[in-house]
């Protein structure tokens, strides 16, 4: 008997150990989608999906998929606060309120951007591919709650 | 008179130089018109290892026609290649026989709040809440590149609630 339930201690510690595993797994969550939205572009035709990502260490990372714009000089993502950009409002106002994410890495592909830490995201609603030369919005892609 | 023309021709022509040169360099170097015909292409992973985990393949918002409906619809591929529709942040209103259907985002009848004729689409299940997120197996025959549009969609009635027209995520 004291025989039996010397045996069935191990076996219950280990039973209960696995029981736990699915619970630890399910804590270890990966990066979050927070925000997407597809990107419209008249002027100089820019198509693609813009998506901004919470990593588990809690760096913001803006990623751009099926990405194509217009090769230009100059260029760079910015975030803007606005709701979105017009296509026919090819410029954007002067006192438009950007965070600068880096030059754009390439005209096609999928790409990613590190957001600084602290950036408002709900002040900051739109991403924009943006001329720094020309003051010129490429295409805008306005964010959602994914 | 020809010695003349030809001195003054040469001043000139310097000039043209001078002046010319620069503001075609500056030029260049403003617009860059080469760019318009080399592209640059990227092609950078995910930032995070993201293999194991259900993937986003489509995605849109959801609008509503005939009852206020909101929310996202999206379209996962899981681990296993089984695929399933997600709805999150979801609220429509509820109402008798209300279904979750896909259906082609560029049929007619999908502009009108009630369907008239017989609507070309794949059922995916009566909706389980009215509210909340919720999760529905896409039937093997269900392809997502055809039928783009996802239909909160009361059957007795032929009423559309609300539609998401999908786009790639």
């Amino acid at each position: 008997m004291i025989r039996n339930i010397q045996a069935a201690i191990p076996l219950a510690a280990m039973a209960f150990t696995l029981a736990l595993q699915p619970s630890v797994n399910a804590q270890d969550s990966k990066a979050k989608t927070l925000e997407t939205g597809t990107f419209h572009g008249k002027v100089h035709s820019t198509s693609g999906r813009a998506t901004i990502y919470r990593e588990q260490n809690g760096k913001l990372i803006l990623r751009l998929t099926n990405f194509k714009t217009s090769n230009g000089p100059d260029v760079h993502v910015v975030l803007i606060a606005a709701k979105d950009a017009a296509d026919d409002a090819n410029f954007l106002k002067g006192n438009t309120e950007r965070v600068e994410l880096g030059s754009l890495k390439g005209n096609e592909g999928d790409q990613n951007y590190e957001i600084p830490s602290g950036t408002d995201l709900s002040k900051y609603q739109t991403v924009s591919i943006y001329c720094e030369r020309f003051n010129a919005n490429f295409g805008a892609a306005p964010l959602e709650k994914f | 008179m020809t010695v003349q023309t030809g001195t003054w021709l040469a001043r000139k022509k310097w000039i043209l130089i001078a002046v010319g040169v620069p503001v075609l360099v500056a030029a260049w170097w403003a617009f860059r018109p080469e760019k318009l015909w080399i592209n640059q292409k990227v092609n950078e992973p995910a930032p995070f290892a993201s293999t194991t985990d259900a993937q986003p393949l489509y995605t849109g918002r959801l609008e509503g026609k005939a009852h206020q409906t909101s929310g996202r619809a999206t379209i996962y591929k899981s681990s296993d290649g089984r695929e399933y529709l997600r709805l999150t942040d979801f609220t429509t209103s509820n109402g008798p026989d209300v279904h979750v259907i896909l259906a082609r985002s560029d049929d007619k009848d999908l502009d009108q709040e009630i369907v008239k004729d017989n609507l070309d689409s794949v059922e995916l299940g009566a909706l389980k809440g009215n509210q909340g997120d919720q999760n529905y197996d896409l039937p093997a025959t269900a392809d997502p590149t055809k039928y783009s549009a996802v239909v909160i969609y009361c059957e007795r009635f032929h009423a559309i609630f609300g539609l998401a027209k999908l786009e790639p995520f």
